[in-house]
């Protein structure tokens, strides 16, 4: 980037989270505000102190991993034997590389877990027990499945008995339903200019055992590229799998096409082709940002020098000094 | 109307060492096996999805190929399996990461395609899921090959381990895949693995990735790779494919230029069979060695190098 008199213009650090785009009516909480607010300013405080946008995305993330309002690490949801099953990944758009956890058990905070994949193996992905395996030799502790179920998972596990295709219908179309839940994400972007996108989940309820979502696969619910632009993805797993949505809005903006209008393509042809709603997060190169969803809700914050917005129904942004 | 194709792959790798005659012919065998089944399943009436299933079960029960029998082994020594299938009409997609003790995981990734609402299932989940949908498991000796021991005892006596891009070096390659239309123009493509010698245990690499390692859409193509997993997944080669030709490039062009920007951004190589929704072809490869096997118009053709 260069200003007129041929001088390297400074980048702009900024951060973007989300809390999980869905359309139950339960899920238009205060507390869900204030915990990606609360994200958004840890990952700022790392920005802030000239730290990279890998330290500000997972510290993003770890806030509402181990925020039980949300749905990631601890307040995660059940799968179909009341199991805690997380998946969580982390990308960074200067090398394109990449670390990502699936169906890792009673981790407090698989983002972490994730960052150690990209920085300590040659690999991309782990699953199951032998993510956990990774954990234990990383010095990555197992917590009891109590630390991080919450009540309202155990009521909503029990509530669906088993069924998991209910939940969904329920969650990512426009109907009312008592409960909610989703994935996490944050994109941040470093005065260096490098770009991290960042996503953790519990997954949905009642899910089969073993089942894995759009959150942990690179191009799916995640993608981060420096030449392009960094994304986080949330909502309807399976569809946004179909539709590869995180390397579909950034194609778009390798086209040139802003991360606003990318993310509204993207989520529009998704529900084009799959009939379900998504929401996703995504900055480019120029610190431009796209924040849209097609479900009802989906908390988000967005914060940089000067300012956070944030918001969480359509139409909505509140604007503070930061 | 095009006309059923039948486009099959037994893996890319650097062209062998010992330049083994008996391998090579044991590939061109299986691939030309596979293409040929896959074919006269499609004359016979049957879908895309059969005869893309069909093809990867063929190849996975032959054990010259890195799937099902004769699968690489992981750093325990185990058969750890990723497996995955999609249908070009709705996107509908099937897929298994780091599955044990199933025969076909082809077939399994097909079951999660048909009777859940999921994608993708992995590790334990998969291998319970494998029990109750009644697909064939087999003792995980039945899948272990000499030649798997000895590419592991290989991997265990290098200094620093595995090497990521090992993929390619290894005498025995990677992935199979094929991507099929059949005769009512309907698109369908399929994929296994038993990874990387001597991979973590629960390392899942590019074939059950939807966009990374397999995608296919009856409005654009289809296009399925094998190489070097972990550069497939960081730049999301099958999405690059379809999007190239989504603009109206030839599969072969489509293809070649996608791994040309997978080779630049990270230095991977990998090789990828193409199918555009007209039923063109595209055989592409920068690794020096893919055997392969195409059938269309009812003739067969087929190489051990890109097309």
């Amino acid at each position: 980037m260069s200003s007129a008199d041929g001088a390297a213009a400074a980048i702009q650090p900024a951060l973007i989270v989300h809390g999980g785009a869905v359309s139950a009516a339960s899920y238009a909480s205060d507390a869900r505000r204030k915990a990606v607010n609360a994200a958004a300013l840890a990952g700022w405080e790392i920005l802030q102190g000239n730290g990279s946008a890998l330290d500000a995305a997972e510290a993003a993330v770890r806030s509402m991993e181990d925020n039980p309002v949300l749905e990631a690490g601890t307040g995660c949801m059940l799968n179909e034997l009341g199991q805690v099953e997380l998946d969580a990944a982390i990308m960074h758009g200067r090398t394109l590389e990449c670390g990502a956890v699936a169906g890792v058990a009673n981790v407090k905070n698989p983002i972490s877990l994730a960052r150690k994949v990209m920085e300590k193996t040659s690999h991309c992905l782990i699953v199951g027990r032998g993510a956990n395996v990774f954990a234990d030799r990383q010095g990555i502790a197992t917590v009891p499945l109590e630390e991080l179920v919450s009540e309202s998972a155990l009521k909503e596990f029990r509530a669906l008995n088993g069924n998991y295709q209910n939940g969904c219908n329920d969650f990512f179309n426009p109907r009312t339903v008592e409960e909610a839940h989703d994935t996490v994400g944050a994109v941040a972007i470093d005065k260096h200019g490098d770009m991290v996108a960042a996503t953790s989940t519990g997954g949905n309820a009642a899910k089969l055992v073993g089942r894995v979502g759009d959150s942990p696969l690179v191009g799916v619910g995640l993608y981060s590229d420096n030449s392009t632009g960094c994304v986080s993805c949330t909502g309807h797993g399976e569809s946004i799998i179909k539709v590869h949505l995180a390397s579909r809005i950034s194609m778009y903006m390798e086209e040139g096409i802003s991360p606003d209008e990318a993310t509204r393509k993207a989520l529009l042809y998704m529900q084009e082709r799959t009939g379900y709603g998504a929401g996703a997060i995504a900055m480019d190169k120029e610190g431009k940002v796209g924040i849209n969803f097609t479900t009802k809700y989906m908390a988000w914050a967005y914060i940089t020098e000067g300012k956070l917005q944030h918001g969480m129904l359509h139409k909505e942004s509140f604007t503070e000094i930061a | 109307m095009p006309g059923a194709v039948v486009l099959v792959h037994g893996g890319a790798g650097k062209i062998p060492k010992a330049n083994n005659d008996v391998d090579n012919q044991a590939r061109l065998y299986g691939v030309k096996s596979a293409a040929t089944a896959a074919y006269e399943a499609l004359l016979a009436g049957a879908s895309a999805v059969d005869a893309a299933e069909t093809a990867v079960r063929c190849l996975e029960d032959f054990p010259v190929f890195n799937a099902g029998v004769g699968s690489r082994l992981n750093l325990a020594g185990e058969v750890e399996m990723d497996a995955a299938i999609m249908d070009g009409r709705g996107l509908r997609a099937g897929a298994v990461g780091a599955v044990k003790n199933v025969k076909n995981p082809v077939s399994l990734a097909r079951k999660i395609m048909d009777l859940t609402p999921h994608v993708l299932l992995v590790g334990e989940g998969a291998s319970q899921f494998a029990q109750e949908s009644g697909v064939q498991l087999v003792p995980m000796q039945e899948l272990i090959t000499e030649k798997s021991r000895r590419a592991l005892a290989q991997v265990k006596s290098l200094p620093f381990g595995i090497d990521p891009k090992a993929e390619e070096e290894e005498e025995e390659h990677g992935t199979v895949g094929a991507a099929v239309m059949d005769t009512a123009g309907n698109l369908a493509t399929s994929i296994s693995t038993g990874g990387i010698s001597g991979k973590h245990v629960g390392r899942v690499g590019d074939s059950p990735i939807i966009g990374g390692g397999i995608y296919c859409d009856n409005m654009v193509g289809a296009a399925v790779a094998t190489g070097q997993g972990e550069s497939i997944i960081r730049t999301c080669l099958a999405n690059n494919i379809i999007q190239l030709m989504s603009t109206g490039m030839a599969p072969q062009q489509a293809g070649d230029s996608a791994l040309e920007t997978m080779r630049q951004r990270v230095s991977g190589l990998a090789g990828v069979i193409v199918l555009d929704r007209h039923g063109n072809s595209g055989i592409c490869c920068n690794t020096g060695h893919m055997s392969w096997a195409q059938l269309k118009d009812n003739e067969l053709s087929w190489g051990l190098s890109a097309g």
